[in-house]
């Protein structure tokens, strides 16, 4: 999936049932690989009712979030078949599935950054969108799953079409909830959704946001909670976070 | 007269903004949804908001469409070394983004970023953007080599 993946809290052979799932994965979804099934479905060659039952239930939760978004979210809207925007979070939960029915209760799957977490607590740390190695947010949850979009790099203006000029856009965007594969979506949408996102994300139901524009952080009443009532209330002012050790090796 | 100027440009000022005040109620199908279908994408063609220094050259990538967004980047290049990027939104923020934010103010939480440490297992947060991105940045940057 071209990024690194880590499991921890697990013993070797767990982790490497992980990273053979996530390379089944890659190889049914990849729209790098030509021979990928979602490659084939794209081109034609392969139809969707011959497809992996995986496929099939990818692209009915893909449809499912199309009319749940009133189009906005379209494994389509590039005109070719790419349903990447829901398959690394699926991709992780059913990860996690798979180590819960090997007998493991408290472990870590994290993948570029949007993780899922089992038993606990787990302190989880929230990037700070412009201090790489500082920290924004510190959660404390258990059996949940925590996704981040952001834009990171300097210089990056978004630009609001209607006025012209850089829109007042999130820096970043996390969310928290059960499933992995959803919180990635609604931090993916309301990230782009700049100035309108921290609305959005007030109507969650069963999911918590935090949203940093500019220098300003808003957060539903539930993630301020998990943060321990505010979003800073678990940080220290000390100069950076301590790198947490990880198990595990790039997918 | 000295004082009516000052008054003057001060009605002058209230007439333009009220003028540009929209008095239709914003109309979305579902008050607590900001998610309006995607708009039509259409190339943006317009002198860049900084002008670009002498010797530079820029590039647009092309219309790139993320599960959410139509995007668009542009890059600039002086000495063949990349000097500035510009993503350009092609649907996203509209016209009812001020309404929503009134709506949920008394939700959210506000509170100063604040850069700190903690004792942590496991960090969440995007190492880079999109692919999406990176491939429109990519295309812009050859574009602007070309040009």
């Amino acid at each position: 999936m071209g990024m690194p993946v880590t499991v921890s809290g697990v013993d070797a052979d767990a982790a490497a049932i992980v990273f053979a799932w996530l390379r089944r994965v890659d190889g049914l979804f990849s729209t790098y690989r030509p021979d990928s099934e979602v490659c084939r479905l794209d081109r034609g060659e392969l139809a969707v009712g011959d497809a992996d039952p995986l496929v099939r239930e990818v692209l009915e939760r893909c449809e499912r979030l199309r009319i749940e978004t009133g189009g906005y979210f379209d494994a389509r809207a590039s005109g070719r078949l790419d349903p990447s925007g829901l398959v690394k979070g699926w991709a992780v939960d059913r990860a996690a599935a798979l180590l819960e029915a090997r007998g493991a209760r408290r472990f870590c799957v994290s993948a570029g950054g949007d993780l899922v977490v089992r038993g606990g607590p787990w302190r989880v740390g929230v990037r700070h969108p412009r201090r790489r190695r500082r920290l924004a947010a510190a959660l404390t949850v258990s059996d949940a799953a925590v996704a981040t979009s952001g834009a990171y790099e300097r210089g990056q203006h978004v630009l609001d079409p209607h006025t012209r000029r850089p829109a007042r856009g999130a820096r970043s965007v996390t969310v928290v909830g059960p499933d992995l594969g959803t919180a990635d979506a609604y931090a993916t949408a309301a990230f782009a959704m700049g100035a309108a996102g921290p609305a959005w994300t007030a109507g969650f139901d069963g999911y918590e946001a935090m949203t940093v524009i500019g220098v300003r952080v808003l957060s539903t009443p539930g993630f301020a909670r998990l943060c321990g009532g505010s979003v800073s209330a678990g940080l220290r002012p000390s100069p950076a976070w301590r790198s947490p050790t990880r198990a595990g090796c790039p997918a | 007269m000295r004082r009516a100027l000052p008054v003057l440009v001060v009605t002058v000022v209230a007439v333009v903004l009220l003028a540009g005040f929209d008095t239709e109620p914003p109309v979305t199908l579902n008050p607590n949804s900001a998610l309006r279908p995607i708009a039509t994408p259409r190339a943006i063609e317009r002198p860049s908001a900084t002008p670009a220094p002498p010797g530079s050259k820029t590039g647009t990538g092309p219309v790139v469409a993320t599960p959410f967004s139509v995007i668009q980047v542009r890059a600039t290049l002086t000495d063949g070394r990349l000097t500035g990027v510009e993503t350009i939104a092609l649907s996203g923020d509209g016209p009812h983004t001020e309404a929503l934010n009134a709506r949920a103010e008394p939700i959210l939480r506000e509170e100063a970023l604040r850069a700190g440490s903690a004792d942590i297992d496991v960090v969440s947060g995007a190492t880079s953007t999109s692919e999406s991105w990176i491939e429109s940045l990519r295309a812009a940057i050859r574009a602007a080599r070309r040009g």
